[in-house]
């Protein structure tokens, strides 16, 4: 008996919430399903290295079929058939999980990062910085993201892949930034700041050491839905022309369909992008509500009263 | 008079708002790399036109007096010459104002509308399966990727079924025909307008389904709905008469926000159908390197969006009584 209370308390309590979380995430539908469609995406993009490895002609960018000059159905040699120059669909198709992943993460840690400390800047200094900072959230809020991108490439030419996340996380902070802005404020009335400031540590400090550990699991929340639109942003911008042309993305190839004149003859070649970049929006999109239902408590309340 | 307040007071942080983005936008085009003077003079014109044209921007002088130059010119209306077009800037984006907002209105409307009906009817059946049906009908529409979505309504219904034109707004047959009356011309341009509107439907309804949904369940724990059923009240007039407009006022908000997602998603669709509205020239401008048309579609819907967020913020007040400016 003692020795199993002792095994309990060693569990730490984060580890406690942790598994209370996971375990009501799990029960969730949307969770579940939004999960397992991302493990797959997952799979797609740790396969993605395989067919180039197997022949050269399987590159999803420079690999071509040396037998086919144009765009073929499915066949043994390539599963999803050929594009338009007789590179394989399937390898494309692979190489296009890797690419989402890689922006839509990447943009939505770099815009809430970026949320996060314009959030804490705000709510912690007050007066002129916290209206300068919101008044400018308030305004790239209302921007729509893929037409600015859009004339930012019209005048510095074509972007490259890193450009446009950057791009997209320059204009995606604002949601967060409100949100941790209203944390922090009432933060700041609690003791262990005011204990802060008297032992004599800086604004940085603060800002950094205590502030941030409390906002950031709350500005992780709004991950999922930031993810889902950079990769939305992505692809839109791709399939109208202004992708990065050395990256093959799902919105690329897209855009080879559309552009070859091919969507009416090859639906082998104009479904399978389309078909993923909208799982993957859609299971992030439910794997952001399963969590909402995690954290927010009342959401549960009602779930549980069925 | 409280909302007359109001109005005025947002009309000048518009007002602001503008300014800065029209000051951005002008430091973006005579910053950037390359020759800003190539980007607003046209490479085909003559050399007296050219020299006119570069007084006229003031592109000699320094940089600030080029910037009021500017701003005189926008608020005169002189924004120069479309490169491929060959006509005036002002000429084009006033001819192809109304077709987006044709196309944007009606298909806002028409998704408010059907989203907060199914959202009362999936909250009605709780758990239920036509709940499980609509609220996972509305999370898939929700998240399509719609250029997609709509390259596959014209491969289904324009290029299969031939139900509907493929591109454009108007058949040309109907439009030069002397005898076409009105309604003829009306029903040509519905006709071209269904995939293009359905594309935008079935993107828009799903969100504002999912959150009719769930404030209708919220709204239905009020204390005021419980006192209506105290009264003996039918449970459908409940519902449709004390829950339902409050729970509608989320949307009306949510409509706002989405604002700028919305107007991306019409520059597709308007792309992808070849709608010739703002949103299309904006992106057939900067993938030909006209950089007045391309400038000034920026600012016009930059103004849409702006004006459009102050009109979602006085029907909330009209439909909400208890909000006070």
């Amino acid at each position: 008996m003692e020795r199993d209370g002792h095994k309990n308390k060693t569990r730490s309590p984060q580890l406690e919430r942790f598994l209370e979380g996971w375990s009501i995430f799990v029960q969730n539908p949307l969770g579940k399903i939004g999960l397992t469609l991302l493990v797959c995406f997952g799979l797609m993009a740790a396969c993605s290295f395989i067919p180039p490895l197997l022949d050269p002609m399987y590159d999803p960018m420079t690999g071509v079929d040396p037998l086919i000059t144009r765009s073929v159905g499915p066949s043994s040699a390539h599963w999803l058939g050929t594009d338009f120059m007789g590179r394989d669909i399937l390898s494309q198709l692979l190489a296009g999980a890797r690419v989402a992943f890689m922006v839509g993460v990447s943009a939505a840690v770099m815009s809430i990062l970026l949320g996060c400390a314009i959030g804490m800047f705000a709510g912690y200094m007050g007066r002129v910085v916290d209206t300068l900072l919101m008044r400018t959230a308030d305004m790239i809020m209302v921007m729509p993201t893929l037409l600015v991108v859009l004339i930012l490439s019209s005048l510095f030419g074509q972007l490259n892949i890193w450009t446009i996340v950057l791009i997209i996380a320059l204009f995606r902070w604002p949601g967060v930034s409100r949100v941790i802005r209203a944390q922090t404020l009432s933060l700041k009335q609690r003791p262990f700041i005011e204990a802060a400031k008297v032992a004599g540590a800086s604004h940085m400090r603060i800002i950094f050491m205590h502030i941030m550990p409390n906002v950031l699991p709350l500005a992780f929340l709004y991950m999922t839905f930031r993810v889902t639109s950079a990769i939305i942003i992505e692809a839109a911008l791709a399939f109208l022309g202004f992708g990065d042309p050395g990256t093959v993305s799902w919105g690329m190839m897209l855009q080879w369909v559309w552009k070859t004149g091919h969507m009416f003859r090859a639906p082998y070649w104009l479904l399978p992008p389309g078909l993923c970049i909208s799982l993957i929006t859609l299971s992030f999109y439910m794997l952001g509500r399963a969590m909402d239902e995690v954290l927010d408590p009342r959401l549960r309340k009602e779930a549980e009263a069925e | 008079m409280e909302l007359r307040r109001f109005i005025f007071r947002r009309l000048i942080q518009i007002f602001v708002i503008f300014f800065v983005i029209l000051t951005v936008l002008f430091l973006l085009f005579r910053l950037a790399p390359g020759d800003p003077i190539s980007r607003m003079i046209d490479p085909d014109m003559t050399t007296e036109d050219a020299e006119r044209l570069r007084e006229q921007l003031g592109l000699d002088e320094p940089l600030w007096v080029q910037y009021v130059y500017y701003v005189r010119n926008f608020f005169t209306g002189e924004f120069g010459t479309s490169f491929h077009y060959g006509q005036p800037v002002v000429k084009i984006i006033w001819d192809r104002l109304p077709n987006t907002v044709l196309l944007f209105t009606s298909s806002i409307i028409l998704s408010a509308f059907v989203g907060v009906f199914l959202g009362k009817i999936a909250s009605w059946h709780k758990g239920g399966k036509i709940d499980s049906v609509l609220t996972i009908g509305a999370l898939v529409t929700h998240t399509v990727f719609l250029p997609w979505l709509a390259l596959i309504l014209i491969w289904v219904f324009a290029y299969k079924l031939a139900w509907f034109p493929i591109t454009g707004m108007v058949s040309e047959e109907v439009w030069l025909d002397p005898e076409a009356g009105i309604v003829a011309k009306a029903l040509d341009v519905f006709h071209h307008m269904a995939l293009p509107l359905c594309t935008l439907f079935l993107i828009h309804f799903g969100a504002y389904l999912l959150i009719m949904r769930s404030s209708m369940l919220e709204t239905l724990k009020e204390d005021y709905i419980l006192t209506a059923r105290a009264k003996g009240l039918e449970e459908r007039v409940i519902r449709n008469r004390h829950a339902a407009p409050n729970a509608a006022l989320p949307v009306v908000t949510s409509i706002g926000l989405s604002l700028a997602f919305s107007i991306n998603g019409g520059a597709l669709t308007e792309t992808v159908f070849t709608w010739p509205g703002i949103g299309r020239e904006l992106v057939f401008s900067v993938s030909h390197n006209d950089y007045p048309l391309a400038q000034a579609s920026f600012l016009l819907i930059a103004i849409v969006v702006l004006l459009s967020n102050l009109v979602v913020d006085v029907l909330y007040a009209y439909l909400d009584p208890r909000i006070r400016y």
